[in-house]
This record gives structure tokens, C-alpha cells and sequence, in this order.
């Protein structure tokens, strides 16, 4: 162990709600309207209840090993060295997902507020507070968590009142339009993003918890109250702004929040709702960037952490700023190479080691008496 | 600690916040645009507040507001082109009307609203609106009194007249791109003229009188086909438009009397109900209307005391409403052939199915369409008084 640090169930809860609502809350609507048009809330539906399967497997593999973090699994199971390669495939996609997500907040920040902002600037910014929260360690990063759910609710829930005379609801008419395969095929995009990406959380669940059974139905909670908000925002874009708007834009979520009008006195509120998306996606960037450093410092065997901080924390700012050449590269990334990339490690990966665990489970039992 | 402190004064140069600021006397807050077309090049017209004029101290007593031009093969060339002839950029963030000449209308709205809805700066709050007969400039170059600024007035007009007398939407963009994609409803826009001596209206002449020689009017409905202008409704068409389209809030309605002389209904809340449907494969609408209104004005001989009268009114006006809607159904279905009512959209929603295959040669289908009416009226009240002054001369 490196650290003894453990966080509470509840603490766990919170950091799963921020992972999965994380860049969904503002990409998703759109990418499921371009398919499933305005039966895309039917898809989000959809995603989120897969999305549970996927982390009922996530937390059956977490309650075998419950003193093990991902990249320690990979070595038990498949020997040191097959292991080993598993685990730095596991961390190219944390990483770079850190970096796409950087790049997310830049590209969110300089399209809508600071448009003649060098993305640099603000992607430095980011990566300043993302290696001091990973400097700082998970309770640190847990706690913080806990303070800004309520920042984050009360702006969801005041963002949920505020539209909700804007309702049309001939926008979602008729339901179940869509044929069945295009609302499977777009709430694809939600289980990977939400879902199949919270392989990264094994990094922290069941090691660094106090209580690996009360947090194994953190796991679900999270993972639900995060779809049930994707479902809401979803819903609320297709019936406020209407699926062919919903799809057009680029940020449908801040479309949303630019519609807010009540009596001429509440609006323009979009820049504080803004603070929505960026706690989210922070939140989501320091859980991929803390699984990094650490699984890195495991695979290498090293005793403290924090060194690797500062030199990939230069890695990810310098990477968010070439990993696309413009924005038309990154959708195109996102429906294609990401989703196969996450399938690949955060579905394929824990069920070949279901398998092994199955084949090799009597030889492992028998290591682990010994010690 | 001392590391801590040092980081600290980093950073205070770093964000000082002054990245690229535009403070506001830089700004030229735009709140009207126009767009025209002259021999293949976009003229963009902006209407800009000054703010010395507008301020609470008073001006100079020069206009409250300039207007800047720019030329160019796109909007957005000719939007930058304006800093040629203005000391401060353009800020569209406040914009409220968006002013389209008829002509450049006529040839497609499509490719240049695409600027406004792309670029971050602009919201899409703002009202869309068709300057009928006249350039779009023209519109933008006459003084209002009452509002100071000319955006304001026409934005308030827009908005006043919809509530209360229902011949006028006010559309804005986000309805227009929503009304250009969808199948099966045509988009429709306000029109905008310009009454009077309007070569006077642009100096502060115009508002120091009574009636202003040149004034901005509100005017009826433009019809739109795909993203095309293809024609302009009446007054009652445009009514009929507001009433299927659930637009109606307030208005009033005006009935002749059996015995000859008028009378007038203060309409106090109209919903109307459209619902699609496929009867043997081809489409009908059923609109379903629900008025409640009071007497707002008597002009002819009728006993409104009693029960009956009242009644005969509810009949007179139902039968006012449907011909009005029938009339501007007929109307657009001979005339223009564009489904502006979103009947298309009412049966996507009800026949999903069916709508696949109507949807290729919808206009088509739209004009040989059967509309069904059902207009439902209650009479509330008689206002503060009963029978009318010379009702009750009579007795």
C-alpha cells in the first residue's frame, strides 16, 4: 500500500454521480438526437439501464479482490507480465481521456465565453487545479466532491424549474417512432461514455473504501441518479428546444439554459449554468487523471505517487491541445475510435477476467491463504 | 508557506481578466439588423444605440441611434466590413429584431440566417421579421417616439399586438430554423412597413410632432415555401393563422348582428387543438377551438339580457371564427401550396406510418386536404354594464 487512504460510501456515491454525468451532460443530447431523434430520452432510458449491467460486472469483479486496485487485479489474474500490458492499455485510455476531457472544457470555454482565449490558457489553468487535486490525494478530491454536489444540485434542480414552463410536449410526439435499432444504437453512445468508462472507478473501488459492501450500492446509486440526470437533460432538449435543434447543436445542454426566460427577470443565466458542466467535467478529468498516476506508479512499482504528478500532467496539457486538429476531427473521434476504445478495455478486458477468474479461482484461493 | 505566496503573485499577472476585453465603450450595442441583397452582395444594415443620447442625463439631442452599413459576399464579411465605416465593433448580443428585405426573402432565408445562428455572440431571443415593400435598411432608418430606440419599439409592437389583437406571430429564430427543417410545417414571419413620408424618418424631426410623418408598422403574415417568400396573407388570414397555430391570447372579435349593426367580443382565452389524422389514405385535420369570451361592445339593436341573445351571440361568433379559419385554410391551400398550419407535423404525431409515405409530396397533399372545424364559444360576462344605451332607450 502506498497510502492508507480510505474514503466512505457516501463520498464514493457522490464522485460516481459526477463521473457519470460528467461530459454527457453535455454532449449526449445532441449525439443521441442525430440517431434517435425525439425519441433520444427513449435511448437515454435505454443507456442507463444497460449502463447498470455493466456496473453490476464492475462490482463483482471489485468484491473478489477487495483489498486490490484495477492495475493489481490485472497482475493476479494474468501474471506479472500479461498483467502489466493490460494495465498500461487500461492507462493509455485514462489518459488520454484526461487530455480529451481538457480538451472538452477548452473547446466548451473558448467556443461560448472566451472566444478569442487561447486554448493554452485555459487548458493550463484546468491542469493546474487537476495535478493539485491528484497531489493532494483522493480524500481530498472525495471531500471537495461532497461540498460541490450542493453547488451542483441546487443549479441542476434551479436549471430543471427555470425551463420547465418552456415544455412542448408535441416535441417528443410520437413516441417510439425511431425503429428499435436506432434507439439501441445511439444509447450505445451513453453506456460507453457513462457506463463501460467507469472501469476507471475500479481504481478506487473496492481499495481505497472503507466499507467495499455499502459502497458496492454506492456504485448503482451513482450510476443511476447520473443516468437519471442525463434522462432529464435529454428530455428536457428535446422537448424544450425540439430534436432537429437538439441535434444541430454543438452543446445542446447550454442551448437549454440560453432559453431560460422567466418574465423577462431570470435570464441569461447560461454562464452560471455553466458552472454545471465544469464541475462535472473536472470531476470526471480527476478521477481518469488520479487513476493514471496512480496505476502508473503500481505498474512501476514505485512507493509514492507523486512524482509522476507534475511531468503527465504536462503530458495531458500538451496532449489536449494536439489530440484533435479541430472540432469536426473530435466527433468523429467520439462515434468511432473512442467508443471501440472503451469497449475494448472497459468491457472486453473485465469480462476475459471474469473468465480467467472462473478458470483459475481454486489456485488463486490457495495463494492467498498462505499470507 | 513563502511557495505558497510566490505562486499567489504568478498568478495575479496571469489572471488579471484582461485577456482580449472589450469594455463597453468599445462596444456598438447592436439591437436591430437588416439584411439586404444588392447585386449579389449582402448589405447588412445595423441599428446601433448611442449611448449618450440614451442615457439618463440626456443627450445632445441627436438621434438616439446610427445606423452602420457594411457590403459584402457573405454576412459575415459584410458585418466586419462595417468597421470601415464605424469607430467601434459590432455587438450583436442584445440584437431584438432581425429585419429581411422582401426581395432577398423571395430568393431564400436559408444561407444567411446561417451566420446568425452560428455565431456565439448572437442569442436567439430576437424576433425575425420580413420588411415588406421595402428594403430592410429603410425599416432601420426611421425614429420612433415613445420608445427611443426604433428595435425596442418594433420588438414591443411585435409583442403587444400578438397578445392582444392575434393578426401578427412573433417569430423568433429558433421557431424560423425549427419551421425550415421540419417536413411538415412551412415557416411564416411577420412583415414590417414603413407608413408615411418615410425619407423623413431618419432625422429627429420625425418624433417631435404628434404623428410622426414616417411610422413602423406591424403588418401581416409572409408565407414562406421551404425557405422561400412566397406570398403575404390578409389581415383575416393572418387571424386564422394565429387562431389554428394556438397563437391567440387576447383579440377581439367583431360579429355582425341579426337585425343589422355590429357587436364585439372581448376574447379572453382561445386554445385551439389540431389533430391529424388518415382517413383511407389520405389526410384530415380536425381542429378543435375553445373561446371564452365577454361582450366587449353593443352597435345594434339586441337584448343582451337575456339568456337566449347571449346564446345567439355564441352562435353568430363560432360561425365568425370558422369562416375565418376555413377562409384562411382555402386561401393558403389555392394560393400557395405550403402547409404554414403544421397539419403535417399533427399527423406525424398521431400516424407515424402513414406520414412516411405522405411525407415525399406533403404540399401536394396539403392542398387537396379536408380541414374539419369545431368552434366551441362562451359568453362570460357583459363587461360592467348590460344592455346598450340604446337597447334600453326602448323600453
Amino acid at each position: 500500500m502506498m497510502q492508507n487512504v480510505k474514503i466512505n460510501s457516501y463520498q464514493f456515491l457522490v464522485l460516481v454521480i459526477f463521473f457519470t454525468v460528467g461530459t454527457s451532460i453535455l454532449a449526449v443530447p445532441s449525439a443521441l438526437a442525430i440517431v434517435a431523434k425525439h425519441d433520444a430520452w427513449i435511448s437515454a432510458i435505454l443507456g442507463t439501464a444497460l449502463g447498470l449491467l455493466i456496473v453490476w460486472l464492475f462490482t463483482k469483479i471489485g468484491i473478489w479482490f477487495p483489498n486490490l486496485t484495477f492495475v493489481q487485479m490485472n497482475e493476479t489474474l494474468f501474471g506479472k507480465w500479461i498483467g502489466k500490458v493490460f494495465s498500461f492499455l487500461f492507462l493509455s485510455m485514462t489518459l488520454l481521456f484526461t487530455a480529451v476531457i481538457l480538451y472538452y472544457s477548452g473547446s466548451f470555454l473558448t467556443t461560448h465565453v472566451m472566444p478569442n482565449t487561447p486554448m493554452a490558457a485555459t487548458n493550463i489553468l484546468m491542469a493546474i487545479i487537476l495535478v493539485m487535486a491528484v497531489r493532494l490525494g483522493l480524500e481530498t478530491i472525495a471531500r471537495s466532491a461532497e461540498i460541490l454536489t450542493g453547488v451542483f444540485f441546487i443549479l441542476f434542480i434551479l436549471l430543471v424549474i427555470f425551463i420547465a414552463p418552456e415544455i412542448k410536449y408535441e416535441n417528443i410526439q410520437p413516441v417510439f417512432e425511431v425503429d428499435i435499432k436506432s434507439i439501441a444504437e445511439s444509447s450505445l453512445t451513453l453506456i460507453v461514455v457513462s457506463s463501460v468508462n467507469a472501469v476507471t472507478l475500479l481504481m478506487i473501488f473496492p481499495a481505497f473504501i472503507n466499507q467495499p459492501k455499502s459502497a458496492k450500492k454506492s456504485f448503482f446509486i451513482g450510476n443511476l441518479i447520473g443516468g437519471l440526470i442525463i434522462i432529464i437533460i435529454t428530455f428536457l432538449c428535446i422537448t424544450v428546444l425540439g430534436a432537429d435543434l437538439t441535434a444541430r447543436q454543438e452543446y445542446p445542454s447550454y442551448g437549454l439554459a440560453k432559453m431560460i426566460n422567466i418574465g423577462n427577470f431570470i435570464n441569461r443565466v447560461e454562464s452560471l449554468m455553466a458552472a454545471l458542466w465544469i464541475i462535472c467535467l473536472y470531476y470526471k478529468m480527476v478521477l481518469y487523471f488520479y487513476a493514471s498516476v496512480y496505476g502508473l506508479a503500481q505498474i512501476l512499482n514505485l512507493k509514492d505517487y507523486r512524482p509522476l504528478t507534475y511531468p503527465l500532467g504536462m503530458i495531458v496539457v500538451v496532449l489536449s491541445l494536439v489530440v484533435f486538429p479541430n472540432v469536426i476531427d473530435q466527433h468523429i473521434f467520439d462515434s468511432t475510435t473512442s467508443k471501440y476504445f472503451s469497449l475494448t478495455i472497459g468491457l472486453l478486458l473485465p469480462l476475459l477476467m471474469v473468465i480467467v477468474y472462473a478458470i483459475r479461482r481454486k489456485q488463486l484461493k490457495k495463494d492467498a491463504k498462505p499470507s | 508557506m513563502k511557495r505558497g505566496i510566490f505562486i499567489l503573485l504568478i498568478l495575479c499577472i496571469v489572471l488579471t481578466g484582461c485577456w482580449n476585453r472589450r469594455e463597453l465603450n468599445e462596444l456598438a450595442i447592436t439591437l436591430a439588423m437588416g439584411l439586404d441583397k444588392i447585386d449579389d452582395e449582402y448589405v447588412v444594415s445595423a441599428q446601433v444605440v448611442v449611448p449618450s443620447e440614451v442615457s439618463m442625463k440626456g443627450g445632445k439631442g441627436t438621434t438616439p441611434v446610427t445606423l452602420i452599413q457594411g457590403r459584402g459576399e457573405t454576412v459575415y464579411e459584410a458585418i466586419r466590413k462595417m468597421t470601415k465605416s464605424s469607430s467601434r465593433k459590432v455587438y450583436p448580443g442584445h440584437l431584438r429584431m432581425l429585419v429581411i428585405s422582401e426581395s432577398l426573402a423571395s430568393e431564400g432565408i436559408g444561407h444567411p440566417i446561417d451566420l446568425i445562428s452560428r455565431d456565439w455572440e448572437l442569442r436567439s431571443d430576437f424576433y425575425v421579421a420580413i420588411a415588406k415593400d421595402s428594403t430592410a435598411e429603410e425599416i432601420l432608418n426611421v425614429l420612433t417616439p415613445l420608445e427611443t430606440i426604433p428595435a425596442n419599439k418594433m420588438f414591443n409592437t411585435l409583442k403587444v399586438s400578438e397578445e392582444n389583437w392575434a393578426a401578427t406571430v412573433g417569430i423568433t429564430l429558433d421557431q424560423l430554423i425549427t419551421d425550415l427543417i421540419s417536413n411538415g410545417k412551412e415557416a411564416v414571419l411577420t412583415g414590417i412597413i414603413v407608413t408615411g413620408k418615410q425619407e423623413l424618418g431618419s432625422s429627429t424631426e420625425n418624433v417631435i410632432t404628434v404623428t410622426p410623418s414616417a411610422k413602423i408598422k406591424v403588418d401581416d403574415l409572409a408565407v414562406f415555401k421551404g425557405d422561400k417568400l412566397v406570398g403575404w396573407l390578409t389581415e383575416d388570414e393572418s387571424r386564422g393563422y394565429s387562431g389554428i397555430t394556438n397563437h391567440v391570447k387576447n383579440t377581439v372579435g367583431t360579429i355582425s348582428c341579426p337585425g343589422g349593426g355590429r357587436a364585439s367580443l372581448e376574447v379572453l382565452s382561445f386554445k385551439s387543438k389540431v389533430k391529424g389524422k388518415v382517413k383511407n389514405g389520405s389526410p384530415e385535420a380536425d381542429i378543435n377551438v375553445k373561446i371564452a369570451a365577454n361582450v366587449g361592445e353593443i352597435e345594434c339593436s339586441i337584448d343582451i339580457s337575456k339568456a337566449e341573445s347571449v346564446e345567439a351571440l355564441e352562435k353568430l361568433y363560432e360561425k365568425a371564427v370558422k369562416v375565418t379559419i376555413n377562409d384562411s385554410i382555402t386561401s393558403v391551400q389555392e394560393k400557395y401550396e405550403t402547409d404554414i398550419f403544421g397539419f403535417g407535423n399533427a399527423i406525424h404525431r398521431s400516424y407515424p406510418n402513414e406520414w412516411k409515405t405522405l411525407k415525399n409530396q406533403w404540399n401536394q397533399h396539403f392542398t387537396e386536404m379536408k380541414v374539419n372545424i369545431k368552434v366551441d364559444v362562451k359568453i362570460l360576462k357583459t363587461g360592467t354594464v348590460n344592455n346598450s344605451v340604446v337597447e334600453s332607450r326602448k323600453d
